[in-house]
């Protein structure tokens, strides 16, 4: 036996402790995340598979019963139900304009903003107020400056010779005015997110391409908007999920009217669920919802493998 | 006349600087009638519109009080926001230290749970979340309005923001942590923490003023006024027959919204970047 | 009394083997230096002594005790790390009892000893200061002191003098010998620098790939080198190593044994320029690199490749010019097919 193998052996007979290293850092490691797991299986993941399996039943909260139904919830849904597709049509529409518009405002806003100038600050403090303003006061400012006749806007309208509609009591100026209200709300945040992005491109390229004679609309065309292109994504994807989320905003300006106008489905899950107790019905449109959300972050995950691949 | 590059470039600074003026009206304009309109009478409301009160009536903002269990809101609102940010940076810096530095089966597989809950709003799961309070007894309490956030995407986002700073921490200091016979909470109370501020102070501010502004959740669990947040609070300023109190529904809000506000200014870049490190939301 | 035992050590990540089957015996009081180019394991290694990386298979004994499932606090160690990792919130002051207070000792006795330590690295003028307001070199030495404070068995050197600029790191390279001869402790010095590593210990360990290539002190390594790779890493410039069929003709009629060597190999140092005829070996001067206190030649050899040769003086071969290269038989080192030396 050569000395190693001696000490070896020697130290084998010391015994190795069951606890070793290796499993007391895993174990504190589920020690330090057992207050988060534990409370995400209890009132997130377990709500989850609930909500799948209500929606697989006939249950209205006010007869108290509950029987299993099958896929008839989304069968009701997707064709019986006009108001579904009514639903769909709005929460289509809020996003393909919110979207667009938000983006195209928040990268304007921050194109004028992410180099420094005298007032810089002071704009893009008051642009990002709405953030962080409480959606419910903003939509009740906002639902009192566009009513019919008296509010603020109209007659700021009537002042330069425009008569104004009843902004929240016709359906299509309704959808266009939640947005429009929506977007002057939370476009800070984008803009803020594309200003960091902005100035994390290094001054280099845009210098270069300047030496090469290129104008301010071909550097932004073709050196600043591609190294954008991820941030964009990201932000086309969480502002899409975000206006799917859109409660508050539309149950104080509106409650989803006039005639369902500006109905979306979060709304409509919250008026099934809560005000009509179908929680059968209601719980299958959590479940589109949860499908359609799931489905835009798995298309961004693709989307962002690719551009990185 | 020429002009020269210097006057040209005045010019158009010029031309910016009052077009994003114009452009600010709709943001700045709310918070300006806001409160004027807080100010005046129910009847000037619907008069003509001026942004100076024709009379500056005080009054409302005591009338408020009167209408609502206002203080009594506006306190509930103050300490379930605190309870949330207090809780919810122990519970998600503890648990995104463990997920950016230890090493355990199954560390994987949890983030990406975690990330999945990233993204799925509320709305999906309040209806079993009703259910779940109801049958803890907790309806019309403040318990949901502290735990739905906590525990729920809110929660993971806070986590995940959390980890990304850890994951970019100097690991050596962890080490001579280690080596100088720090415990492990030891390492992430005495080192990690203290090097974490700027992560937390995000953390600490987007997470207050979710909770400060969550409406779905008290909405849907409470009942008794003296129980009501805030944004539920001036919601709900109608009179006998359900109509709109404007005057005191915008003395209400702009008591609401002011403080904040004006945190806002002091803080702003703090808390500007603070949404910008989140990179999630809205 | 503080021997270290490594036997059969072994760490791997999933199937990927970092250090594989390490035996080494370091003795009470010695500098022992880990020695190798990048990834050869040398941190790995030295870091599952200091028990911040687990020990997958083999046995790690400190003194008398297998240390294995020991935590890193409790061995009886302290580190250097290369980049200090001073607290960056706290002062030096309480850097360097940071330790000695977590382990609960008397506020009194860790001002005694953070005292006898800053009087020892002269730094009493720094004690109150932060991190951040402290040169490369200050803070080095800071590190050192928290090393010091807490009295350990063993001294851990991760890379410490790497972010130090040429001129500080000789400096340093000075100081931590000193240190040891005040000290008397063991150490254990992880370094990619073959000169810190030939300066500093008292015995060197050459790793690749995981594993020890030899163990020696710096002399033998140097005379003896086990393997080509030893003989290429240790000195600079690297030893010229040749096919030994190249150079048979050449030495043939010269009484140079060459047994059944199939490489040859020659320090740079070692080769004498003379007169084209007079010479051993005949080549060209393909570059000439003055360097001060002498030049660096590298020569074509007919058949052999290039060499590089050590010429000191000033005289200085221009480029171009046919010399000669003679060399004593002692100073040839043999080489086996397996790059094992004969």
């Amino acid at each position: 036996m050569t000395p190693s193998e001696k000490t070896a052996t020697m130290a084998h007979a010391t015994r190795v402790p069951w606890l070793t290293l290796r499993r007391k850092e895993a174990f504190e490691a589920w020690l330090f995340v057992s207050p988060t797991l534990i409370g995400f299986i209890i009132f997130f993941l377990g709500p989850l598979i609930a909500v799948g399996l209500y929606s697989l039943t006939e249950w209205n909260l006010l007869s108290q019963e509950s029987t299993f139904v099958g896929v008839e919830n989304f069968r009701d849904a997707l064709t019986v139900n006009p108001d579904f597709w009514l639903v769909v049509r709005n929460s289509a529409l809020f996003a393909l304009g919110l979207v667009p518009m938000n983006m195209a405002l928040a990268l304007t806003l921050a194109l004028a903003l992410s180099r420094p100038f005298f007032g810089v600050v002071f704009f893009r403090t008051i642009f990002f107020a709405p953030v962080i303003t409480s959606a419910v006061a903003w939509a009740i400012v906002w639902k009192f400056l566009l009513q019919g006749e008296a509010g603020a806007v109209n007659q700021l309208l009537a002042s330069i010779g425009i008569d104004g509609p009843n902004w929240l009591r016709e359906p299509d100026w309704a959808m266009f005015a939640v947005i429009v209200t929506r977007v002057i709300k939370m476009v800070g945040l984008n803009m803020i997110l594309y200003i960091a992005a902005l100035q994390a491109i290094p001054r280099d390229y845009e210098q270069a391409a300047q030496l090469e004679g290129a104008s301010r609309w071909q550097i932004f065309h073709m050196v600043i908007w591609p190294l954008l292109a991820p941030t964009t994504l990201i932000i086309m994807v969480i502002t899409t999920i975000g206006s799917f989320k859109v409660f508050d905003h539309i149950y104080l300006m509106t409650g989803g009217g006039p005639e369902n106008g500006t109905l979306v489905l979060a709304y409509y899950i919250y008026q099934q669920g809560f005000e009509f107790f179908n929680v059968g019905y209601a719980s299958a449109l959590a479940i589109i919802m949860f499908v359609i959300v799931l489905a835009l972050t798995i298309v961004q995950l693709i989307l962002r493998q690719k551009g990185s691949g | 006349m020429s002009l020269s590059q210097k006057q040209l470039q005045l010019i158009k600074r010029i031309l910016w600087t009052v077009s994003l003026l114009i452009v600010a009206v709709p943001f700045v304009f709310p918070f300006l009638w806001m409160v004027s309109s807080g100010f005046k009478n129910a009847a000037e409301i619907f008069g003509q519109p001026s942004l100076f009160p024709a009379v500056w009536r005080w009054q409302n903002f005591l009338d408020v009080f009167d209408h609502q269990p206002f203080a009594q809101q506006y306190f509930n609102s103050l300490y379930i926001s605190a309870a949330v940010t207090v809780i919810t940076l122990v519970i998600s810096s503890l648990a995104g230290y463990a997920l950016a530095r230890l090493r355990f089966a199954g560390s994987a597989l949890l983030m990406l749970f975690l990330i999945s809950a990233l993204m799925v709003p509320e709305e999906v799961t309040i209806i079993p979340n009703f259910f779940l309070i109801r049958w803890m007894g907790l309806m019309d309490t403040h318990m949901p309005l502290i735990l739905l956030p906590v525990f729920g995407a809110h929660g993971v986002m806070a986590t995940f923001l959390m980890r990304q700073y850890f994951v970019a921490l100097p690991k050596e200091l962890e080490e001579a942590g280690k080596m100088d016979g720090l415990s492990r909470v030891g390492i992430w109370w005495k080192i990690a923490i203290p090097m974490s501020r700027p992560a937390l102070a995000a953390v600490a501010i987007i997470t207050f003023l979710h909770s400060w502004n969550l409406f779905l959740e008290p909405l849907v669990f409470l009942s008794s006024l003296e129980k009501f947040t805030l944004p539920l609070a001036l919601s709900n300023f109608t009179d006998a027959y359900g109509l709109p109190l404007w005057h005191l529904q915008l003395a209400a809000t702009t008591l609401a919204v002011i403080p904040i506000l004006g945190v806002y200014l002091i803080a702003q870049r703090q808390i500007i970047e603070s949404f910008a490190m989140s990179g999630v939301k809205g | 009394m503080t021997s270290l035992a490594l036997s059969n050590l072994a760490k791997s990540f999933g199937p990927v083997k970092v250090i594989r089957d390490i035996d080494l015996t370091i003795e009470d009081g010695e500098f022992v230096v880990f020695v190798g180019p990048s990834g050869c394991g040398k941190s790995t290694l030295l870091r599952m002594i200091a028990g911040l990386e687990d020990i997958t298979s083999g046995d790690l004994m400190i003194g008398e005790r297998r240390m294995n499932e020991v935590s890193a606090s409790k061995r009886g160690v302290a580190m250097v790390f290369q980049s200090y990792a001073l607290y960056p919130h706290l002062t030096v002051r309480r850097n360097m009892g940071f330790g000695l207070k977590v382990r609960k000792m008397p506020a009194t006795d860790i001002k005694q000893r953070v005292d006898d330590a800053s009087a020892t690295l002269k730094l009493d003028a720094l004690m109150d200061r932060y991190p951040r307001e402290l040169s490369g070199g200050q803070r080095q030495r800071v590190a050192i002191g928290r090393a010091i404070v807490g009295n350990p068995d063993v001294f851990l050197f991760d890379e410490p003098l790497s972010n130090l600029d040429a001129e500080l790191r000789v400096h340093m390279r000075a100081e931590i010998s000193a240190l040891h001869g005040r000290l008397g402790n063991t150490m254990i010095y992880v370094t990619h620098d073959q000169i810190e590593a030939m300066t500093l210990a008292d015995r060197i360990v050459v790793l690749r790939d995981g594993r020890i290539e030899q163990v020696g002190t710096p002399r033998e390594l140097y005379a003896r080198p086990a393997n080509v790779f030893v003989a290429q890493f240790i000195g600079s410039p690297k030893m010229n190593v040749c096919a030994a069929g190249s150079l048979a003709t050449q030495l043939e009629g010269v009484d140079f044994d060459l047994k059944a060597a199939t490489q040859i190999g020659i320090r740079p140092e070692h080769l004498k320029i003379v007169p084209p005829d007079d010479g051993l070996l005949q080549g060209r001067v393909i570059v000439s690199e003055y360097t001060g206190a002498g030049s660096l030649l590298h020569i074509e050899v007919e058949g052999a490749g290039t060499f590089l040769v050590v010429q000191e003086g000033q005289a200085g071969a221009e480029k171009g010019e046919r010399i000669g290269l003679s060399f004593s038989s002692e100073n040839m080192h043999l080489f086996d097919g397996s790059d094992f030396a004969i």
